[in-house]
């Protein structure tokens, strides 16, 4: 489903990845881990188009998405959140979740200036919803408070509930977990997994919680120092001495 | 002074506040999404309150038709400097589109001279001329009807910028463009709206305040007041822009009242100068947060 072959991308000559490949299939949990500054972020940032790549392809569904502008590649079903949350912080918890399902409303200008009764009535379904996205994360009760004054665990959430908004086939979650206590990060594990079996989502993941990793995963990739140094099944790469080498060696395990 | 006469005087301020408010709120528009000051956008109120005029003079077409020409003539015209200019600057400083629109503003208002001449031209009002009488109070049709049509206008912007697709959209690019991006928002449509719908507003403003300073080539410096009213209000806030605004208006016109006439014109910068030296990021601004 999404193809990344030969990657590679360099900041001021520090090869942030090289020679990267990755081949993750339809309604798979994928996990990317490493230690810091190992290029995982970085993977997502290419694959939603707001970096460039100076070598490589990336693929989605057929669609070469390196010839795709950002919002584009977001149209063609592909959502993510980030490591730092970015929440529209002056926008409500609703609001954020409505600018989400942006892609799929229809109505134009034009036609909301004379409100019509059918874009009052998109209006009010992507509302209803948001709503419903937002019960289903926990978060109906600060529906309507500022994005930027809601706690971090909640911030997290509600960036999922946008993302989900936009209805994407392949979600790409940057450090979900971070920052959640272990009951938090049980409920994001069932979440995440119903995500795959219910709605048929694709994830890849980036994530130091190894709990959660080696738990939900369907396969797992290591880069370290922008490379792919294994990938496999969470208990083969447990058990690689590559692996247990990039983790010690670093000083930085997880 | 009689309560009736400084009524009048307070209502006559609002009038020329709303238009002040309208001018910093399609500076806001523009600020907002592309964090640019656009110093064309009374030079695209006056270009696009002659184009009307010009439907008048030829059709003999009656105002509301008037007011639908400058309207649409805005659009093309706001829609065009954006993606015909602007967009081009794009990866330009700040500093530099502020210049190319300063630029622009400077060319529209010698192609307005060329076209149209310096001359001023009285512009037929919308509203009757018979003065209203409330009691003792009397008050002019055009005032009155200034201050309704802006506020009308203003809360279509509330309604568009609340409930739906497209304002939503520009609120999002105007916190957080990577996230609006990523959201599968095209922020070049979000830019292009931004021009339009500010000159939408610029052009409205034009028709409603001609009939009052007269159509000619120089009416596009109400917006030098626009600015003063983002800036009172804490640029960056619509609300905010409508509180300069209004203020802005009524102080102009009260102030003659207590102090030499002389000293008119200085009295919304001695406000704005006392207001941000006590709330720097204006009376509703937002405290500025540093991106972390």
């Amino acid at each position: 489903m999404l193809s990344v072959e030969d990657l590679s991308i360099s900041f001021g000559g520090l090869d942030a990845l090289s020679g990267l490949s990755l081949e993750v299939t339809e309604r798979e949990i994928f996990a990317l881990i490493g230690p810091n500054g190992a290029g995982k972020s970085t993977v997502f940032n290419v694959v939603t188009g707001l970096y460039r790549p100076s070598r490589g392809r990336v693929t989605f569904r057929g669609d070469d998405l390196l010839a795709l502008a950002p919002h584009e590649i977001a149209r063609r079903g592909v959502g993510r959140t980030f490591q730092n949350t970015e929440v529209f912080r002056q926008l409500t918890a609703i609001d954020n979740v409505l600018v989400g399902r942006h892609a799929h409303l229809r109505s134009g200008v034009l036609r909301g200036a004379f409100g019509l009764a059918s874009v009052r009535r998109e209006e009010a379904e992507a509302r209803e919803l948001a709503r419903r996205l937002l019960a289903r994360l926990g978060l109906a009760e600060v529906a309507d408070t500022e994005a930027g004054s809601l706690p971090l665990g909640y911030q997290k959430r509600l960036e999922l509930a946008r993302a989900l908004a936009a209805e994407p086939r392949l979600l790409l979650l940057d450090e979900p977990a971070g920052g959640l206590n272990p009951t938090e990060t049980q409920t994001l594990m069932k979440l995440i997994q119903r995500l795959r079996d219910e709605s048929g989502l694709t994830l890849l993941l980036v994530e130091h919680d190894m709990e959660l990793v080696m738990g939900i995963s369907d396969r797992v990739a290591v880069l370290d120092y922008g490379r792919k140094i294994a990938e496999g099944k969470p208990r083969e790469i447990a058990a690689d001495p590559a692996v247990v080498e990039a983790y010690l060696g670093s000083g930085d395990g997880a | 002074m009689t309560t009736a006469a400084l009524v009048h005087v307070v209502v006559s301020g609002l009038a020329t506040g709303s238009i002040y408010a309208l001018m910093a709120i399609s500076l806001v528009i523009i600020y907002n999404a592309t964090r640019t000051l656009n110093f064309a956008q009374g030079e695209i109120l006056m270009v696009s309150t002659f184009v009307g005029w010009t439907a008048m003079q030829v059709l003999r077409a009656p105002l509301v038709v008037v007011l639908i020409v400058a309207v649409a003539a805005a659009a093309g015209l706001g829609w065009a400097l954006e993606r015909l200019v602007i967009r081009h600057a794009i990866s330009a400083t700040h500093f530099d589109v502020l210049i190319i629109t300063l630029g622009l503003s400077l060319m529209l208002r010698s192609a307005a001279g060329l076209v149209w001449t310096h001359d001023e031209f009285p512009f037929p009002s919308l509203f009757g001329n018979r003065p209203l009488a409330i009691g003792p109070v009397r008050l002019a049709p055009v005032s009155l009807g200034i201050i309704g049509a802006s506020l009308a206008l203003m809360l279509a912007l509330y309604a568009l910028f609340r409930w739906t697709r497209m304002g939503r959209a520009m609120r999002a690019v105007a916190q957080n463009q990577r996230a609006a991006r990523l959201m599968g928002i095209s922020v070049e449509r979000v830019y292009s709206g931004s021009w339009v719908l500010a000159a939408v507003v610029g052009a409205v403003a034009g028709v409603l305040i001609a009939p009052v300073v007269f159509l000619s080539s120089k009416m596009g410096l109400v917006a030098i007041n626009g600015f003063t009213a983002a800036v009172l209000g804490g640029f960056g806030s619509m609300p905010g822009a409508v509180v300069g605004g209004m203020l802005l208006g009524v102080l102009e016109n009260l102030a003659p009242l207590y102090l030499p006439s002389s000293i008119k014109h200085s009295v919304p910068f001695l406000v704005m100068i006392t207001i941000l030296l006590v709330r720097p990021s204006g009376l509703l601004g937002r405290v500025a947060r540093r991106k972390v």
